[in-house]
Formats: structure tokens, C-alpha cells, sequence
């Protein structure tokens, strides 16, 4: 029977699928360990090396040695892990790769610090999930991009960041049954700030609502005027930021229609770190005030989980 | 400073295809492993800049190709380093196909085996392969013919899909 070259290669790939590789952060903390063993290694042969010398130059210069030998010093291991020399980075096509590395990193901090300190990673966990009869079952999708809409050219909470993820995940309300169209999605954000700034962050965020009343579209939304407003909040987070985000509808066609879309973004901080849920809706639906809050409470606890 | 978030992205987004290639240029499912683990241990200690590279999933390659014409040498700190921690979970077999095909592939130079992969697993054009590579389309070409006669010669019953590598240059 005729096989396909194709057909082993496929054959290949999914006995490779089956082997599993440790998580991102396994991977990295074994990274980091190797790379502070070469460091201590580095840092003993120079020692060596000086105190050898000045041991020479002393027995040289003198007629006798003044003070008694020092413990030898242990020659490294044979069976401690050989620190692979860093080669010439490769050079994938015409494009320059990065030089390596020279000088040891500093390994990541853990992502649970005490109260006060800032993580330093954000761990899938502290995403929320949705509660079971919201999930659409389309799952999280990380990525870059802009975690607030546009505010009139203002960057709101882009300082002191200490690290950021970003997910987009859509919802469906609890009536819709289970294979349907989702009712909204979010841009999800977790940001963790350095201390002090987080506050900053959303003062800014509030500022820039206030300064932004009214932004005229663009791209997809050229001709129709969005207007953005402060709503009352609290109860979420240690402080919270609500605005909506109010435009004109347009039909399948991009003419505006006489009902208006309505986007919801919440900003809450906890401690250092700054979740938002920004609603995007899903083929022109509005944002479901009870849903957004219903998440946010979520989002707060998945955050307050991973920091305790 | 290294951004843990953007690398465990970045991880968790190409090791799988990783380790697909990285089984395609050496002749071992374990040695893989290690390969691509070693060449992940690599990009995260460069991460501050590997992270603004404009192909780091080429560049990843490029090191595993490196690492597989001198794995022993080269692999021992991670081997030691994940013999710590454990044996790895048992798994089944490969499939009979795989184990022909790799076989097959044992016989033939890393270049070849390397442009191979490129090709099959991640459906390359030879202009692509030949960028990565750093040498002219001409010899991708060569290679891929060549690498694809002989795995015929020692896969009898293998179909030799003629056309494709002149298709997509």
C-alpha cells in the first residue's frame, strides 16, 4: 500500500503530541537555577584564581610563609551540571539575533509576594472564570493590545507597570441555551503596578473619562460621535472605576441606526494590581449591567485568591 | 527586564509544533524533548531581547538544529538538571509509521532532515525555508529533492510527491 511522505510527517507530529513538555514555568525556574549555578561556579574559579595568585606572589616575595595555608578549595564537581558556554547566538535567515545574555538574571520573584509587594508574573489563575451557565465554551485568548478604549488620545494607568496579560473571552447570559451565539465578550486585563501606583493609575483612568465627554469615531466607526461618562461604583476591589462608552448602532450596512450601543469598562485595584473588564459586545449587543458586575465581582475574587 | 507572562506565552503557543520539528532533525523522541527544552532554557535567559526579535520561533530552530549535530555535548547541564527532578512519565510507543519514517530520516544529513520538517511540518514555502536557513533558494531545493529521493529509496511503497517543492518556490 502507497504512503504519503506527508502522511509519516503527520504520523510524526501527533506521536510527538503525545509527549508532554513541563510548564512554562518549570521550564523557567530550571533555567534560572542553571543559570545562578554557572554564576556561583563563575564567581568560585575567579576566586580561586585571586586567592591563588596572591598565594604565589606572597611565597615569591617573602622568605617564608607568615600565615598558614587556608583550606583548600574544593575543585568544582565533576557531577555538577556543566554549564553549557554560551555559543554564538544563531542567526535564523538574514535577521540579527540578540547577543546573549552576559550577566546572570535575576530569577522571577514568586507571583505571590506578601502585601505590599508587587508580583512579578500573573499566573492563569488569576484570571476569573465564568460561571458555568455564562461560558460560551469558546475559551481565553491571550494576546496583546489596548486594555481601555480610546480616550481621546489619553493613556491612562501606562506608567509604573510592573507586568501585564491580556485575554479576550466572550459570555453568554445564563438564558441563552448552550450552542448559541455568545451576548458580549471582553477584553480582560490584569495589571500589576509598582507600589504605590495603582491608585495613580485609576485617578488617571477617571481624569481621562472626565476629559474625553465626546471622541468621533474612527475607522469602522468614522462619522459616529461615542460619548463617555463616569457612572456611580463601589463595592468592588479596594476602588473601582466604572464608565460606559455610549455610540450610535450602525446596521449590517454601517449606517447609523436610532438605537444606541452601550459598552460598559469597570477598573477595580487590588492592592497593586488593576483588573479590567472592558464589554465589546458581540455583533452590536449592549453591554448587560448585571453581567459586567456579576464578572467583575468574579474577577476581584480570582485576584484576591491569587494573592492571599 | 524578562517578561515571565510574554515568554509562558510565547511557550505555551509554539512548543508543541517545537517539539514536532524538533523530533523531525533528531532521531529520538526523548532527545527532543530535551533539545527543545534546552533551547526554551535558552530563549528565556535572553528573553529581554529575544522577546522584540522579529522571528522567535525561527530563531528557536535555528538552535535546536545546532543543539541536535551536537546534542551530547551540549545537552549534558540539562540532562543533569532534569534528571533531578524526576523520570519522565511513561508514555506509549510511536506509531509505526513514526518509527519508519525516523528511521528513514537517521540516514539522511541534518540540513536535509532540517528543510524536510520545514517543509512537512510547517507547509514552508522554499522561499521561507531558504530565509531561515540563510542560503539560496537554489539549495533548499537541493535539499529537498535530495531528502525526499532518498527517503524513497529507503521507504519503499512511499509516494514521492513530485511537484511540491517546485510548486512553492
Amino acid at each position: 500500500m502507497s504512503r504519503e511522505l506527508s502522511g509519516l510527517y503527520r504520523a510524526l507530529a501527533a506521536d510527538a503530541d503525545d509527549r508532554a513538555l513541563p510548564a512554562p514555568d518549570r521550564l523557567r525556574g530550571r533555567a534560572d537555577r542553571r543559570a545562578h549555578r554557572r554564576a556561583a561556579l563563575g564567581a568560585l574559579t575567579v576566586a580561586v584564581l585571586v586567592g591563588g595568585t596572591a598565594a604565589g606572589t606572597r611565597l615569591v616575595l617573602t622568605a617564608g610563609p607568615d600565615a598558614p595555608p587556608g583550606p583548600p578549595v574544593a575543585s568544582p564537581d565533576e557531577g555538577s551540571p556543566s554549564p553549557t558556554p554560551p555559543s554564538v547566538p544563531p542567526t535564523p535567515g538574514r535577521s540579527s539575533p540578540p547577543p546573549p545574555a552576559r550577566t546572570p538574571d535575576t530569577p522571577p520573584r514568586t507571583s505571590t509576594g506578601p502585601a505590599g509587594s508587587s508580583p512579578t508574573s500573573i499566573p492563569d489563575r488569576a484570571f476569573f472564570a465564568l460561571a458555568a451557565a455564562n461560558d460560551a465554551g469558546t475559551g481565553s485568548t491571550f494576546g496583546p493590545g489596548p486594555v481601555l478604549p480610546a480616550l481621546c488620545g489619553a493613556t491612562p494607568g501606562e506608567a509604573g507597570i510592573v507586568t501585564r496579560r491580556v485575554r479576550t473571552l466572550a459570555f453568554k447570559l445564563a438564558t441563552t441555551p448552550q450552542g448559541y451565539v455568545p451576548d458580549g465578550s471582553y477584553k480582560h486585563s490584569i495589571t500589576v503596578y509598582r507600589p504605590g501606583r495603582a491608585d495613580d493609575a485609576l485617578a488617571e483612568l477617571r481624569r481621562a473619562v472626565r476629559d474625553c465627554p465626546t471622541r468621533p469615531g474612527t475607522g469602522d466607526t468614522a462619522g459616529l460621535t461615542s460619548t463617555q461618562r463616569l457612572l456611580p461604583d463601589g463595592g468592588y476591589g479596594d476602588e473601582s472605576v466604572l464608565f460606559e462608552v455610549r455610540r450610535p448602532a450602525t446596521d449590517y450596512e454601517g449606517a447609523p441606526e436610532v438605537r444606541e450601543v452601550v459598552r460598559l469598562v469597570r477598573a477595580v485595584r487590588v492592592g497593586n494590581v488593576v483588573t479590567v473588564l472592558w464589554e465589546l459586545g458581540w455583533e452590536g449587543t449592549s453591554s448587560p449591567r448585571s453581567q459586567v458586575d456579576q464578572d467583575s465581582r468574579r474577577a476581584v475574587d480570582a485576584i484576591r485568591n491569587w494573592l492571599d | 527586564m524578562r517578561d515571565a507572562n510574554s515568554f509562558d506565552d510565547f511557550y505555551r503557543s509554539t512548543s508543541a509544533r517545537t517539539l514536532r520539528y524538533g523530533y523531525a532533525v533528531a532521531d529520538d523522541l526523548g532527545e527532543a524533548q530535551d533539545l527543545v527544552q534546552e533551547a526554551y532554557a535558552r530563549a528565556w535567559r535572553q528573553w529581554g531581547k529575544l522577546a522584540a526579535h522579529p522571528a522567535p520561533e525561527a530563531w528557536l530552530r535555528l538552535v535546536i538544529s545546532r543543539l541536535a549535530t551536537d546534542r551530547w555535548r551540549r545537552l549534558r547541564g540539562w540532562r543533569l538538571a532534569a534528571s533531578r527532578s524526576g523520570p519522565p512519565a511513561d508514555v506509549g510507543p510511536p506509531g509505526e509509521e513514526t518509527v519508519l519514517l525516523v528511521g528513514a530520516l537517521r540516514q539522511l544529513p541534518a540540513r536535509q532532515r532540517q528543510a524536510l520538517a520545514l517543509h512537512y511540518l510547517f507547509d514552508m514555502p522554499v522561499a521561507e525555508i531558504a530565509r531561515e536557513a540563510g542560503v539560496p533558494t537554489g539549495t533548499v531545493k537541493s535539499w529537498l529533492s535530495r531528502g525526499r529521493t532518498r527517503l524513497a529509496e529507503l521507504l519503499p511503497g512511499v509516494v514521492s510527491e513530485e511537484l511540491e517543492v517546485n510548486d512553492v518556490a
